[in-house]
C-alpha cells in the first residue's frame, strides 16, 4: 500500500533513491542539499535500507567513487547542489562518456560570486553539455515520481546514460507538501532487479581495458553513439513514464508539458522548476478574464525535446521564456536559446526572453501575469515588428518590468 | 615457496609495452602484478605507465586483469567505490590496485587518496616515485627533491620533498612500507603483507629512478636504486598497524654524494646544497630508528 506523508523535497530525493535499491551511494553534503545525505545515513545506520555508503571528502571523491561503483556493476546515487557540482565537474563529464547510468538529484543553486545559497538553475544548466540527461521538476511528488523513473530510464540498454534530476533549492528542497510515497513492493515491479551492465563492467573474469588510448576516428564513433543515445532517450522517457503512470496511477507527461495551450492560444510561457506553479496561476487567472494564453512546461533539457517544443508553439503569437539562470554572453537566460534553436524558422512567432528569480527571489503569479500581458502586446502587434534579437525584459516583484 | 618461484607466476603485463630502456616502473609493475596474481582489478592513472600503453591502445588491452585509466585526481576514490561494489557482491577476495605515479598520488591526486585512507577503505596503493612528471617532460611535483633539475625548475627545485610515506602512516591505516626496485625480496614481502592486510588501506611507496628524466645510462639503473638505498637517501621501512620497522638495515651508509654524482639533475646542485641534503638524511635515519624504539603496542584496525 502507498502511503501519503507531509515531507519537503530533500526528503522525497532521499525515500525515492532508498526505493531504488542503490548499491552504492556516495554523497558530500552542501546547502541545500545536506539532508538527502543525512537521510540516506541515517537509513543504512537503522538497517532500514541495505546498501553501502561512502562518506567521502568532496564531490569530486563522490562522483568519482560512484564512476567506480558502478565500473564493478553497482547500482549507483549520489546528490549536490551548486559548487559541489563544479567541484565534480572533472569526473562528471566522465560518467557520460564512460556511459555510466548514474542517478544524481541536484538540489539547484545559484553560483557564486557574489555569495549565494539560493535558488537557481545555473549550476546544472551550465553543464548541460556534459553529456547527461537533465530533468527539471515542479513539486516534491515530481523529484520522487522522477528519480525513480530516472533509474529505469538510465539503464535502459537503449540509453545507458546518467541522469540529473533536479529540483530548486529551498523552493522544493525545504519546503513541506504532500507526497505519495509507493509501496517498496510496486518499486521492486517496476524497476529492473539490479544494475546488470554488458557494455562496460570491471570483472576479474572477463578483463576489459576501460578507456586505452584512444585515436579520432574510434572517439568520433563513441560521440556518434552518445548522440544518438540521447536522441533514442526522448522515445524510452516517453515509454517510462506511460509505464510509471500504468502502475502508479501518475503521469508526468514525458518530457514536455503543455498546460492550457490550445489553437486560440496568443500567448505562452516557457517554464522550468517550481516557477511553473505560480505560471499556471498566472493563466488561469488570465483565462478567468477571457485572456487566451498557455503555459509549456519544460521538464527535460537533456536531450532538448526540440520536436515537441517545436510543435507545440508553433503557430502561437507570442512566447517567452522565463528563466531563472543567465547565458553570459547572449544577454539572455539559457532556456531562452535553446527554445529558439528549436524555432528557429518558424514564423510568425514574437520570442521574448525574460529573466526573474535570480539568487533565490520570488517569481510571484503577480510577475507571470505581467509577463502574458507584454507578450499579449507583443503579438498582436506581430511578430515583424518584434526584434530578430529581443532585449531581455527583467520581471521584478512590484510590477515593473525592465531592460537593463 | 621462495621469492623466485613466487616470481615465476605468470606476467599480467603485456610483452609489447613501450617503457623506456631500463625503466625501473616497468620492472616494479610487473613484479607487483606477477604477485597480485589474476583476481584483481588494476588502476593506472595518466602518467607513465598509462603513457607506454599499460591500459591498452584502441581495442587492445594492456593486461590481463581488468585495467582502466582513472583520473589523474580520483584513483583512490575510483577503488574505494569498486571496492563497495565488490564487497556487496561478495568478491572480497579481488584485490583493487593502483599503481599511481608521484604526480597522481602526492600532488593532484592527494586529496583523494587521503580520503580513502582516512576512510581506511581496502585498497592496495602503489606509489611509483620518480619525483616528477617524468611521462610529459619532466616538470616538478611536490616529489622531487630540493636542488634538482626539472624542466620548469631549470635553475634547480627550491623546495624540500615531500614525504608522503611518513604522512600516509600518519594517517594510521594498517600498512604503509617503502620498497625499491633494487631490493626485490624486500619488495615482495611487502606487496604479500598488503595482499594479506584484512584491515584496510595499504600504502606502498616504491622510488623509481627515472634513466630518462634523471640523467643516468640504462644499464646504471638498479645500482642507482640500490645507492639510493645504500645512502640512506631512500631507507626502506614498513610501518605495520603503527609499528616501524627498518626492512633494509644500512649500518654503514655510503656517502650521499655517490648517489647525488651519478645523476645528471643534480649536476647544478652546489656543495652547500648537498650538505643540506646530507642533513636532511640523518635527520630522517634518525627519526625512522626513533619512530622504531617507540615501536608500541601493536594497532588491530
Amino acid at each position: 500500500m502507498s502511503q501519503v506523508e507531509v515531507m519537503n523535497g530533500n526528503r522525497a530525493a532521499g525515500i525515492a533513491a532508498c526505493l531504488a535499491r542503490p548499491d552504492v551511494i556516495a554523497a558530500y553534503p552542501i546547502t541545500p542539499q545536506s539532508s538527502v545525505v543525512e537521510f540516506i545515513s541515517r537509513m543504512i545506520a537503522e538497517d532500514k535500507l541495505d546498501a553501502k555508503i561512502c562518506e567521502v571528502e568532496s564531490e569530486h571523491s563522490a562522483m568519482s567513487v560512484l564512476e567506480g561503483a558502478s565500473l564493478a556493476g553497482g547500482r549507483t546515487f549520489s546528490a549536490t547542489s551548486s559548487q559541489g557540482l563544479a567541484l565534480m565537474y572533472e569526473p562528471y563529464f566522465r560518467a557520460s562518456t564512460l556511459r555510466l547510468p548514474i542517478v544524481m538529484a541536484i538540489a539547484n543553486r545559484e553560483m557564486i560570486s557574489p555569495q549565494t545559497l539560493w535558488a537557481s538553475a545555473q549550476d546544472s544548466l551550465s553543464v548541460r553539455d556534459a553529456g547527461w540527461m537533465q530533468f527539471y521538476v515542479e513539486d516534491n511528488q515530481e523529484i520522487l515520481d522522477t528519480l525513480l523513473q530516472a533509474f529505469r530510464i538510465a539503464e535502459d540498454s537503449r540509453v545507458l546514460l546518467p541522469i540529473n534530476v533536479c529540483y530548486d533549492g529551498f523552493y522544493l528542497s525545504h519546503m513541506s507538501e504532500r507526497v505519495v510515497v509507493p509501496d517498496p513492493e510496486e518499486v521492486d515491479a517496476f524497476l529492473p532487479d539490479g544494475y546488470h551492465p554488458q557494455h562496460i563492467l570491471l570483472d576479474p573474469d572477463r578483463p576489459m581495458a576501460v578507456d586505452p588510448l584512444t585515436n579520432g576516428d574510434l572517439l568520433t564513433e563513441y560521440r556518434a553513439k552518445h548522440l544518438a543515445a540521447q536522441q533514442a532517450a526522448l522515445e524510452v522517457i516517453e515509454q517510462v513514464d506511460a509505464k510509471f503512470s500504468a502502475a502508479f496511477g501518475r503521469s508526468w507527461d514525458g518530457a514536455v508539458e503543455a498546460y492550457r495551450i490550445d489553437g486560440d492560444c496568443e500567448a505562452v510561457v516557457v517554464t522550468l522548476g517550481s516557477m511553473t506553479g505560480a505560471g499556471r496561476e498566472a493563466v488561469d487567472r488570465m483565462r478567468e478574464s477571457g485572456a487566451s494564453v498557455g503555459l509549456l512546461k519544460l521538464r527535460v533539457v537533456r536531450p532538448f525535446p526540440a520536436k515537441e517544443v517545436r510543435e507545440l508553439l508553433r503557430g502561437i503569437p507570442a512566447v517567452g521564456v522565463v528563466d531563472r539562470n543567465v547565458s553570459f554572453g547572449w544577454d539572455t537566460g539559457i532556456i531562452y536559446q535553446e527554445v529558439s534553436s528549436a524555432l528557429y524558422g518558424v514564423q510568425g512567432t514574437a520570442r521574448v526572453p525574460m529573466i526573474a528569480g535570480l539568487g533565490g527571489q520570488d517569481i510571484t503569479v503577480e510577475m507571470f501575469e505581467d509577463a502574458l500581458r507584454t507578450l499579449l502586446e507583443r503579438g498582436r502587434a506581430g511578430s515583424a515588428c518584434s526584434p530578430e534579437f529581443p532585449e531581455t525584459i527583467w520581471l521584478s516583484q512590484d510590477g515593473e518590468e525592465e531592460t537593463r | 615457496m621462495s621469492i623466485l618461484n613466487r616470481l615465476s607466476a605468470p606476467d599480467m603485463i603485456s610483452p609489447g609495452i613501450s617503457a623506456c630502456v631500463g625503466c625501473n616502473v616497468e620492472l616494479t609493475l610487473r613484479t607487483v602484478m606477477r604477485i597480485v596474481g589474476p583476481n584483481s582489478v588494476l588502476a593506472i592513472p595518466p602518467g607513465c605507465m598509462g603513457g607506454v600503453g599499460v591500459v591498452g591502445w584502441d581495442k587492445l588491452s594492456g593486461a590481463r586483469v581488468p585495467v582502466f585509466f582513472p583520473l589523474l585526481t580520483n584513483t583512490a576514490s575510483m577503488l574505494s567505490g569498486i571496492r563497495l561494489a565488490y564487497d556487496r557482491q561478495g568478491k572480497v577476495n579481488t584485490h583493487v590496485v593502483a599503481f599511481a605515479g608521484d604526480g597522481a598520488s602526492v600532488d593532484a591526486g592527494f586529496q583523494a587518496l587521503s580520503g580513502a585512507a582516512e576512510r581506511n577503505d581496502r585498497i592496495l596503493y602503489v606509489c611509483y616515485d620518480n619525483e616528477g612528471y617524468m611521462n610529459t617532460g619532466y616538470q616538478r611535483s611536490a616529489a622531487t627533491p630540493k636542488g634538482a633539475w626539472t624542466s620548469t625548475t631549470p635553475h634547480g627545485k627550491l623546495q624540500i620533498k615531500k614525504d608522503t610515506p611518513r604522512i600516509m602512516a600518519d594517517h594510521r591505516i594498517p600498512y604503509v612500507a617503502t620498497c625499491s626496485p633494487a631490493y626485490i625480496p624486500d619488495l615482495v614481502t611487502k606487496v604479500e603483507k598488503a595482499m594479506a592486510n584484512r584491515d584496510g588501506f595499504s600504502y606502498l611507496h616504491v622510488l623509481t629512478p627515472c634513466v630518462s628524466g634523471w640523467g643516468f645510462p640504462p644499464e646504471e639503473s638498479i645500482e642507482v636504486c640500490r645507492s639510493s638505498v645504500q645512502t640512506r637517501y631512500f631507507p626502506l621501512y614498513e610501518v605495520d598497524h603503527g609499528r616501524y620497522r627498518i626492512t633494509v638495515d644500512v649500518p654503514k651508509p655510503r656517502p650521499l654524494s655517490e648517489y647525488v654524482g651519478r645523476l645528471k639533475k643534480f649536476s647544478r646542485t652546489t656543495e652547500a646544497e648537498l650538505a643540506e641534503m646530507e642533513l636532511l638524511v640523518k635527520q630522517q635515519w634518525q627519526e625512522l630508528r626513533a619512530l622504531e624504539r617507540v615501536g608500541g603496542e601493536h594497532i588491530d584496525g
